[in-house]
């Protein structure tokens, strides 16, 4: 349980930090006073309208992600690959731009329509990768083109209605700026779930790390697992991207940071990618309101700083292992 | 018992596996000895359930594909040719071996450490049981998977090339483990180039030949097809007296 200990600090650190931290109109000594049932109606408004949702949202949304990159690495054994790869973002980026166009003043609608992009983007990978063999290839290549064939479709819809690319553009970079309860508390009990049952399924990642004959060998139906990691993880960045929109590097970076400092069975690397995703994100998003203060920086913007140099280290890292696959 | 009948396995190339009856028992080693493509390999994924298939295999009379995947495991288990060295240590490698009897709900119980034990104890990986798998020899890596799939405690074990990278010494300890298992009651069927070893170390031999088998029997009494293993090997096998041998059974012209 040692493990746990240092992360969990860490996160309930980075929680007070970005409870605390940001505009000056709202003070520790007030904060301490909104918490205790008392202060203004501005003080409560910032509080548990802005900030709460803000903090559930960037935990919840790195935690997701952060699991959903476990699985997609683990089930592929590729540590590249990330929601992103599949043609998940891409979905949601598509469904997101159609409801830009369709009701651009409905917030809440932008949110449901990125989760069914990504869903209904992973159902078709998913059925494209099991007529194509279910291998760890296979899942790859069907992401790889069916992002392809969306992202001509973006781009198509943009050089047609060129007033949907703020919207678009806002959405790709992600943050967590918009906030609202609505979509947390919509997105939250997907993400619990979807965790849940990624964690009571764990062993499963530890036979597949074996390969894909033995794991066999040893009992396990590795398509139907493999499927199953896909589902879990489309439905984590599904629910996470309706709340931050798409983050990029987050299921990259963290599942490969855990894997570093983690050698042990994945149950417990699942959980430190969740401790660890949620610390990092929440951490980013603080620092994305507090940096250039009064101004905000994208949450995203922030995550690309960080996580394009980490994708660059990872590649040289692994060069010999990615030169003979 | 595994029991093969009118097996056929198409390959995308055009040519066909056959195996028109094969029955391999609980109990006895059991070498498939063959030239590279002659099928061996084929043979024994079928059985592990990696093929589809043609005609019947059965496990205790179980139509093999209508086994549950976990099902088939508790009977047979497989250990491929090519294994990896992945960042684990030996002891909980060793206990995946127990994945079968448990699936997810896995809580290792004082019967599987009696299982995990008593197959680092027969491997002689005891000693390596906390060492990382990245920093075993490739002979100790392959003992170490050997241990894995002896915990899984199947009736029948299946092993393709189960002594390549290892030497001499731990060939030698490969086939008394394999004895071992055998005296316990489990079948042991694997695949083998080397002929002097199958013969050797082997209760019942399989002779293989372009994609079917040529002979099944013991090797007293395959020892005696001279022909049809010089038309197959290019060498015949005889049986030595000679205690000082390596190999009860030698090479011949």
């Amino acid at each position: 349980m040692k493990k746990y200990v240092l992360p969990t600090i860490l996160l309930a650190g980075i929680i007070i930090f970005a409870v605390l931290a940001g505009n000056g109109a709202i003070s520790t000594k007030d904060i301490i006073t909104v918490i205790s049932g008392g202060g203004s109606d501005t003080q409560r408004l910032i509080l548990y309208k802005v900030r709460l949702p803000r903090i559930f949202a960037a935990a919840g949304c790195g935690a997701a992600l952060s699991v959903a990159g476990f699985l997609l690495q683990g089930s592929l054994d590729n540590r590249i690959v990330s929601p992103g790869i599949l043609g998940i973002n891409n979905g949601a980026g598509l469904f997101v731009l159609l409801s830009a166009l369709l009701f651009p003043f409905n917030v809440g609608f932008k949110c449901l329509m990125a989760f069914a992009g990504a869903l209904l983007v992973t159902v078709f990978v998913s059925i494209l990768s099991v007529k194509t063999g279910m291998s760890k290839t296979s899942v790859v290549l069907s992401g790889v083109a069916v992002s392809a064939i969306i992202t001509s479709v973006i781009d198509l819809i943009i050089s047609i209605k060129p007033e949907t690319v703020a919207d678009k553009v806002a959405f790709q970079i992600g943050g967590f700026a918009n906030t609202q309860y609505q979509i947390v508390i919509f997105a939250f009990p997907l993400i619990l779930i979807a965790i849940v049952t990624a964690l009571i399924t764990a062993p499963s990642m530890d036979v597949l790390k074996l390969g894909d004959e033995i794991a066999h060998g040893l009992g396990l139906g590795v398509k139907a697992y493999r499927c199953l990691c896909v589902l879990i993880a489309a439905i984590l960045a599904g629910a996470a991207i309706s709340m931050g929109g798409l983050l990029g590097f987050v299921g990259l970076i963290i599942p490969n940071c855990v894997r570093m400092i983690h050698k042990g069975k994945s149950r417990g690397s699942m959980a430190l990618c969740i401790l660890y995703g949620a610390a990092f994100l929440v951490l980013c998003d603080t620092l994305s309101r507090v940096i250039v203060f009064p101004y905000e920086l994208p949450c995203g913007l922030l995550l690309s700083v960080v996580g394009a140099p980490f994708l660059i280290w990872i590649l040289v890292k692994n060069k010999k292992r990615l030169g003979t696959d | 018992m595994i029991k093969i009948r009118d097996l056929k396995i198409s390959y995308s190339y055009g040519d066909a596996f056959t195996v028109e009856a094969l029955d391999l028992e609980k109990g006895e080693v059991a070498s498939i000895i063959g030239k590279n493509g002659c099928g061996k390999t084929t043979l024994l994924r079928t059985i592990a359930g990696l093929l589809p298939y043609e005609g019947s295999v059965t496990i205790d009379d179980t139509e093999c594909r209508n086994m549950n995947v976990r099902d088939r495991a508790k009977k047979a288990a497989y250990l491929p040719q090519l294994i990896r060295p992945v960042s684990l240590d030996v002891q909980t490698l060793v206990e995946h071996g127990r994945y079968p009897w448990h699936g997810n709900n896995r809580r290792i119980s004082d019967e599987d450490k009696v299982f995990i034990e008593n197959a680092l104890d027969i491997t002689k990986m005891k000693e390596f049981q906390k060492r990382d798998l990245t920093e075993l020899s490739g002979g100790q890596l392959r003992r170490a998977y050997l241990a894995m799939v002896i915990a899984q405690n199947a009736d029948m074990i299946l092993l393709d090339e189960p002594t390549t990278f290892m030497d001499i010494e731990s060939q030698a300890l490969f086939y008394e483990i394999a004895a071992e298992l055998a005296a316990k009651g489990h079948g042991i069927i694997m695949t083998c180039h080397n002929i002097e070893q199958g013969f050797s170390y082997s209760d019942r031999i399989v002779l293989m030949e372009e994609r079917c088998i040529r002979k099944t029997g013991t090797p007293k009494e395959l020892v005696k097809e001279k022909k049809e293993l010089r038309s197959i090997f290019g060498a015949a096998v005889k049986e030595s007296e000679d205690k000082e041998l390596l190999y009860q059974y030698i090479l011949t012209k």
